[in-house]
């Protein structure tokens, strides 16, 4: 067994842990079928431990795992059984706050509502999303660009952070990025966003804030098919209007939501579609009517405007619940994260509806309808001999439709593990090559996060069932 | 070596051209000359390499050759009411597509939305060894594999030649409308910049002259919603605004580095923050043959420069602040300028990306 000596002197003990019993809770993350015993974790409190126990792994070839609340979908964070855990949970300083530079500067552990909540008094707000964000890390939402309900208007993660400064799996330390939402040279920080932590461990990670909008208009629209709703969102597009949200629930994920918290859906709908508008007062009553000439040609059969920011809530409270939801409906469920072109929406929604009928097993869908961005849930019961196998099955071919009809794999949880057979469907081999080169550019002897991302046989592919354990304490909903 | 650009007019001789070159820098019509020059290697332009392969507007996406105009893809986003809300540099000089990533600029309209590299998707490109990419993707979103178009937005052309590129792209807002406002100091002007990119009126550039001392306001939208927000800025700035009428030559004039009446050739990019600026604007004031603006709310200066002397002056001024800046237009003799960190990283990366070293090195 490795001699973790070295490692255990740079930590007191009661940071450096063994113990089976702590150990447990860092087994997997929010892909919850999933479990790996780590050797160790180690929680430091400074950037200079985490960067002393990075060079103490790319030393020893050991491998590492950085971990922030541990909430990746995809099993990003799940441990390796020969590495170390490193919990970057108590880097949670927020190092600077510059409202009139408007920018952040956080250490990786900062919980990401933290910091639209520190940046609230001044009027600015941290756009990206991901409805985890009350508990999931700004160094988590940066290794896996995570995305959000707001992303057709203001793009991901990476669209968001202009710095950082990491640790890379080599040791060496460099400064990406800076101050300014511009640079010259190649964006080594853009790079850095979306590696899954394959490349390093973001130490401080500098990023843009953005004004609040003065004025949401939230309307909640039904619609007695969902191709009819996919093809509101069409016209809403074609209209020249660019919400900051929209997003469809199917029947089913409707049901699961009512059932969860009573959030008042048009009954009998086959689909809600979602639109929200945002920005100054006068733009907002002018785009308004812009948007109810547009719904009034949908075809809709019911439509509810929010009336105040508690009503709009309630609205965002069906949509936010419903993936966890699902779980009152199946006892299991993986839940998956395709993209395909926004005009192929209604195509893609039939051939799903067309494998559920063919498997007979339940999908409900809720997607970000603007960017095409899809998350079906896919229902089953663990205990039934097969039915996890099935459902990866259906999963995988929901996946390859992405891909064939030219959209991805992946609009926001990551490739993991959970998707790393994929990147090569997606991927042509010399593109592989490349990704693959540049790994080891930044990590030659793959100790950062190693099976991950990339196809191997380090680890056992799995699919992701039931709730997070967060979930199930009712701390956070998934979107 | 400079000299003889050759001009492959499709993949195949790019790629015959490719194999035969020990040394080759991919460039456009080399309206960034200093990016676009090199002693020791081949030039390859692209400019053959040319046209829109496929545009979606209900995608807000399209894909173009790395060849195509700037000017020719702006022309047909406008037709279907879209754009590219970054506003790309040098449209009327002449620039493509491809030497837009390449060099990585963004005008004023990168305030509102972001920049080039905010808007990239995805890139077809040939690496040194004549192997075909396909990096990102062609869709709004999506989280797959390293995100290498990114990486490749301001690298230079030094890593790969850009053939296929696919954007993002934003609903044309119907109008815009821009104010001047007089301020009395760079303390008062950044001042008025921070509160203007913090309030509710979400505008669409601004922009900072200290030559005249002028912060440069555009907002776009309906006619009626700007005409209440310019409004509402006038009151409370009171007689320090003024319309602007010729706005849109102005705005033009700053994308095309072109707004000063003296012939200052060299111009350059410099990244800032406030205190970047408070060395960097006295210096332009106080130093003949410079002129300088400041961009998207201060995140960005573009110095003209008379000769390579006051480029020289800059560069050191850079060097002082641990700030990088580029030369991307005149005849200077290196286009990087101030400091540029040293990673070991960076060769790592060059050796992964071009392990043939067919691109020069930075
Ligand atoms: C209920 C629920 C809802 C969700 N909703 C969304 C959503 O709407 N949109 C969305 O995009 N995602 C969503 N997610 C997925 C998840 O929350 C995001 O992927 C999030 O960014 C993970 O953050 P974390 O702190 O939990 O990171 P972890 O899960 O701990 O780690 C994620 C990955 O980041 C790496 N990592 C962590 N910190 C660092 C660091 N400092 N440097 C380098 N690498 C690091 C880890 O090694 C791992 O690979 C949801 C998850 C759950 C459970």
């Amino acid at each position: 067994m490795t001699s973790l000596d070295g490692l255990s002197s740079i930590f007191p003990s009661q940071r450096f842990v063994r113990d089976a019993a702590f150990q447990a809770a860092f087994e997997s993350d929010g892909l919850t079928a999933f479990r790996a015993k780590p050797l160790a974790v180690v929680i430091p409190e400074t950037a200079d431990e985490v960067v002393a126990a990075v060079r103490w792994c790319h030393e020893n070839s050991v491998p590492f795992v950085a971990r922030g609340s541990g909430t990746s979908l995809s099993g990003g964070s799940l441990p390796v059984a020969d590495g170390i855990v490193i919990a970057l949970n108590r880097l949670n300083r927020m190092i600077e706050l510059d409202p009139s530079e408007r920018i952040a500067i956080v250490e990786p552990g900062v919980v990401n509502q933290h910091v639209s909540d520190a940046a609230a008094p001044h009027g600015l707000y941290y756009a990206p999303d991901p409805s985890s964000q009350s508990v999931c890390t700004i160094g988590g939402n940066v290794a896996f660009n995570s995305g959000g309900a707001h992303c057709l208007k203001y793009g991901m993660t990476s669209n968001h952070v202009i710095g950082c400064k990491a640790v890379l799996a080599t040791g060496e330390v460099v400064t990406m990025g800076g101050r300014s939402v511009e640079a010259v040279g190649p964006d080594y920080t853009g790079l850095f966003c979306g590696s899954e932590g394959l490349f390093g461990i973001g130490l401080e990670i500098t990023l843009r804030l953005l004004p609040k909008p003065e004025r949401f208009h939230t309307v909640l629209v039904g619609y007695q098919s969902l191709l009819a709703a996919g093809d509101a969102v069409s016209a809403v597009i074609d209209s020249g209007l660019l919400p900051g949200a929209l997003e469809i629930m199917d029947a089913l994920a409707i049901e699961a939501a009512e059932a969860a918290v009573a959030c008042g859906y048009p009954p009998g709908a086959a689909a809600v579609l979602i639109v929200e508008l945002e920005g100054p007062e006068e733009k907002i009553e002018y785009e308004r009517r812009q948007l109810n000439e547009v719904l009034a040609t949908t075809g809709a059969f019911a439509e509810r405007v929010a009336v105040d920011e508690a009503d709009r809530l309630s609205i965002w409270r069906g949509r936010k619940s419903a993936f966890s939801a699902v779980g009152r409906l199946s006892p299991d469920f993986l839940v998956q994260d395709g993209v395909v072109p926004r005009k192929r929406l209604g195509e893609a929604l039939v051939r799903i509806e067309q494998m559920s009928r063919e498997s007979g097993i339940r999908v409900a869908n809720v997607f970000h309808a603007g960017d095409g961005n899809l998350h079906p849930l896919i229902m089953f019961d663990g205990k039934q001999q097969g039915a996890l196998e099935r459902a990866e099955e259906l999963a995988a071919k929901l996946l390859r439709m992405c891909i064939d009809m030219g959209g991805s794999i992946t609009g926001e949880h990551g490739v993991g593990v959970e998707k790393r057979d994929f990147l090569p469907e997606m991927f042509d081999p010399s593109t592989m090559a490349m990704m693959e080169r540049l790994r080891l550019a930044f990590d030659p002897k793959l100790v950062a996060n190693p099976g991950k991302m990339f196809p191997s046989t380090e680890a056992p592919s799995l699919g992701l069932s039931g709730l997070h354990p967060l979930e199930k304490a009712g701390v956070i909903s998934r979107e | 070596m400079s000299e003889t650009v050759a001009v492959p007019e499709n993949l195949d001789a790019l790629q015959t051209l490719l194999a035969s070159e020990s040394v080759v820098l991919p460039v456009g019509n080399q309206t960034k000359l200093p990016l676009a020059v090199d002693e020791h290697a081949r030039l390859v332009s692209l400019r053959e390499l040319s046209g829109i392969l496929e545009y979606e507007p209900s995608e807000f996406t399209f894909t173009a050759y790395a060849g195509t105009p700037v000017a020719e893809v702006n022309e047909v986003l406008r037709e279907r009411q879209q754009y590219l809300p970054f506003d790309p540099m040098l449209v009327k000089a002449g620039a493509t597509m491809g030497g837009s990533v390449a060099a990585g600029l963004s005008g004023p309209g990168r305030f509102r939305y972001g920049g080039l590299r905010d808007f990239l998707l995805g890139i077809k490109f040939l690496s040194g060894d004549g192997e075909v990419i396909n990096a990102g993707g062609k869709v709004v979103k999506n989280a797959a594999g390293f995100d290498i178009p990114k990486f490749m937005a301001g690298s230079l052309g030094r890593f790969g030649v850009m053939v296929e590129l696919t954007f993002k792209v934003f609903p044309l807002p119907s109008h815009r409308q821009t104010i001047a406002v007089q301020c009395s100091s760079l303390a008062n002007a950044m001042q008025r910049m921070s509160d203007a990119a913090t309030s509710r009126w979400e505008l669409d550039a601004i922009d900072y002259r200290p030559g005249t001392n002028t912060v440069f306001l555009r907002v776009a939208g309906p006619l009626e919603v700007n005409q209440v927000l310019v409004q509402e800025i006038s009151d409370l700035w009171g007689q320090d605004v003024k319309p602007m009428p010729d706005a849109e030559a102005f705005w033009q004039s700053v994308v095309e580095l072109d707004w000063s009446d003296s012939d200052l050739s060299f111009a350059a990019k410099i990244p800032t923050h406030p205190v970047v600026l408070r060395s960097l604007v006295p210096w332009a004031e106080q130093t003949a043959g410079v002129d300088l603006h400041v961009s998207v709310a201060g995140s960005v200066a573009w110095a003209l420069c008379e000769s390579q002397h006051e480029v020289d002056q800059l560069d050191h001024l850079l060097a002082e602040n641990s700030t990088a800046g580029l030369v991307v237009r005149g005849d200077c003799r290196q286009p990087k300028i101030g400091f540029w960190a040293k990673q070991d990283i960076a060769s790592a990366v060059k050796m992964a990306m071009d392990p043939t070293m067919k691109f020069p090195q930075l």
